[in-house]
């Protein structure tokens, strides 16, 4: 059977998904024990996430007052309405200040207490808050932890603005640099949390949607190719058959064609005498991380697992 | 789904790794968990039909199951992030926020709000005495040397009640309102005195320096203007005008400054927690507090701007002053002392602290 034909016909099965990555290397988590006695890991949101979420809440929190002010000076009842209307005028008077009461200090806590617990900013970045021992997140703690942005963010914010403009002398600086140790905090803890989620027990955890793709390995289409490998040369970890995994998930030629170059240099393959035989940069790559993940899977198996290539063969 | 026609059309088992048959016997129910997921989001439990609510828990904990498993045989990295996802989705929603208003409710206003309160005796005594040495030091302040008052009450904060204001001015300044009822500046003081609060408490993060110089502050003007009302022969009239809605809002206040000063306590001496811990629990406890000040400071701006503004009687004024704090000091001190360890902070009830 002509293997370019078995390619062709195998590749639109194997092109289902690309947006297959989650917990993407690098990110830290926090582990959660659940009740049922599994860990699981909740991936911690990084400064960056945290910064644009707070950033959009606070366009909200800035923005839609002054398009409250707008439309009420738009609206053409206003003249004299203090006047003529004066009970409905103060009543209305009330609801404005509630509402500016409400964004300017209940609109995290409102949010929060929601079944998303999240603000629209927390929302649009795929965070949510949670208790830090995966407990329930309690009112208390959200009132608490927000409570705290008066000390981490608005005050902060004023003493710097104010050394900024212009208040030079010592104490200023001091205070303002006091200031930026505070707003800078989560950049100094592994879990990028602030000193209001310290106090409260939460964590902001980020939270995508990740799809379940198709099994790389191929055992089967791989006998077909007639690519076998010996164990000595399946010399690698898990963490290499995770990247592996993820170089074939992205499919990028170049990308392929390096990587299959590297591993036939380090484990000594030869290619077939047959140009026919020799299998293109991907097949090779498949049936490579199909071999290593059978023989990582069947020592996994009796407890022995190889972390990585530096980790001692199994 | 990974079938590839075999070089022979000769049937032949096929090849297949531990953790792939693991995964084609289970991603059905994974499946189903996360359209489940899906539509609790969309809809709410409420969509659901009974065999549907039965059988969320179940399809939780297996795929719970599957992903320890999967832990342990598969390398599949793809799945394995899949099913921890879809893991921690189904946890944060079935362990999420789910309780009843109603016990929400209960919860706190039976249990959680006058424990918190208890818990919190020690540093609301010393928040008192540091008001009343604030309020005596702002009337011996003024009485030793009345340019002082300027000092302390800036004229352009004094509203109109300074060193020269007349006696007539004054007596109207504590008058009724010539307005509505519950009138706008009512609202915004409360919603002024509310934030004042949370500052006050959250400044306690600072190791408590702002909470201790707010409260000295708020004692010191309270002394002065109570100094300048009593030199015009007002004293009387001006502590009835201030004991309808004050008691409950130096009460409030006091509890806020109270939950700074907790806070700023056990983050410099944990004692025998870690810090960390220390300070969670620290946090919950004046969290419930702060929100049952901020529900007294609410009650506080319903009496100054109801009460105050129709009880001119300066009798009536005192006793209605003095209900109150019997009141609140009845319910935090009386009430939910048997409770067991509440659903609402999660906190063990105090163990008869008095307050």
């Amino acid at each position: 059977m002509a293997r370019a034909a078995k390619a062709a016909k195998a590749a639109p099965k194997r092109d289902l998904v690309a947006n297959a990555s989650y917990g993407e290397i690098g990110r830290t988590t926090s582990d959660i024990l659940t009740p049922e006695g599994v860990v699981l890991p909740f991936i911690n949101a990084t400064f960056g996430e945290r910064i644009g979420a707070l950033l959009i809440d606070m366009l909200i929190i800035v923005f839609v007052p002054i398009i409250v002010f707008i439309i009420w000076i738009a609206l053409p009842i206003h003249v004299d309405f203090d006047k003529t209307h004066k009970a409905l005028s103060s009543f209305v008077e009330i609801l404005l200040l509630f509402f500016m009461f409400f964004i300017r200090s209940g609109y995290f806590i409102f949010f929060e207490m929601g079944p998303k617990a999240a603000t629209p900013g927390k929302r649009l970045m795929k965070l949510r808050v949670i208790s830090h021992d995966g407990g329930r997140l309690t009112p208390a703690a959200i009132f608490t932890r927000n409570a705290l942005r008066e000390v981490e963010l608005y005050l902060p914010v004023t003493l710097i603005g104010v050394f900024l403009a212009g208040e030079k002398s010592g104490s200023a600086a001091l205070a303002a640099l006091w200031a930026l140790a505070l707003l800078l905090l989560p950049l100094f803890n592994k879990q990028h949390a602030r000193l209001g989620d310290f106090l409260a027990g939460t964590r902001v955890v980020h939270m995508p949607k990740a799809a379940l793709s198709y099994d790389l390995a191929d055992l089967d289409g791989d006998r077909g190719l007639g690519i076998s490998f010996t164990t000595e040369q399946l010399a690698y970890g898990e963490m290499e058959l995770s990247v592996l995994e993820q170089v074939l998930r992205e499919r990028k030629p170049a990308v392929m064609k390096a990587v299959a170059d590297k591993i036939k240099t380090r484990i000594g393959w030869v290619e077939p005498q047959n140009p026919e035989d020799v299998p293109n940069d991907e097949n090779f790559l498949r049936a490579y991380y199909g071999a290593l993940r059978a023989h990582l899977e069947s020592r996994m198996l009796l407890g022995r697992r190889r972390k990585d290539k530096h980790d001692g063969a199994v | 789904m990974v079938d590839r026609p075999g070089p022979s059309d000769a049937p032949r088992p096929a090849l297949r790794l531990k953790s792939q048959k693991f995964r084609e016997a289970r991603q059905g129910e994974w499946r189903a968990l996360s359209g489940q997921l899906d539509k609790a989001e969309r809809q709410g439990l409420g969509s659901f039909s009974v065999d549907e609510l039965l059988n969320l828990p179940v399809l939780y904990r297996s795929t719970m199951s599957s992903l320890s498993m999967a832990q342990s045989i598969s390398l599949d990295r793809n799945m394995i992030t899949y099913l921890q996802a879809l893991c921690v989705r189904a946890y944060v929603y079935i362990y999420g926020p789910q309780t009843r208003l109603k016990d929400v409710l209960s919860g706190f206003f039976i249990h959680a709000w006058p424990n918190a309160v208890r818990k919190l005796a020690r540093e609301m005594l010393l928040t008192f005495l540091v008001l009343i040495v604030g309020g005596v030091a702002g009337w011996l302040l003024c009485a030793f040397d009345s340019n002082w008052y300027n000092v302390l009450m800036p004229p352009d904060q004094a509203q109109g009640r300074d060193l020269g204001a007349s006696v007539e001015s004054l007596r109207k300044s504590m008058g009724g309102a010539e307005g509505h009822a519950l009138s706008p500046f009512a609202v915004f003081l409360m919603t002024h005195n509310v934030r004042v609060a949370i500052m006050t408490f959250a400044m306690g993060a600072i190791f408590g320096l702002p909470t201790f110089a707010i409260t000295l502050y708020t004692g010191i003007t309270a002394g002065a203007m109570i100094w300048l009302f009593a030199s015009k022969g007002l004293g009387y009239e001006f502590v009835a005008w201030l004991t309808i809605h004050g008691t409950t809002e130096f009460f409030a206040l006091i509890i806020a400054a109270a939950c700074g000063f907790h806070i700023a306590r056990r983050l410099m001496f944990p004692g025998d927690a870690t810090r960390r811990t220390a300070l969670a629990e620290a946090g919950l406890l004046s969290g419930t507090a702060m929100i049952g000040v901020a529900i007294m400071l609410t009650v506080a701006g319903c009496l100054e701007g109801i009460g105050r503004q129709t009880i001119t009687d300066s009798l009536w004024r005192i006793l209605i002053g003095l209900v109150m704090l019997t009141v609140w000091s009845c319910y935090f001190l009386g009430v939910g002392r048997k409770a067991p360890a509440d659903a609402f902070t999660g906190l063990a009830p105090a163990t008869g602290e008095g307050g």
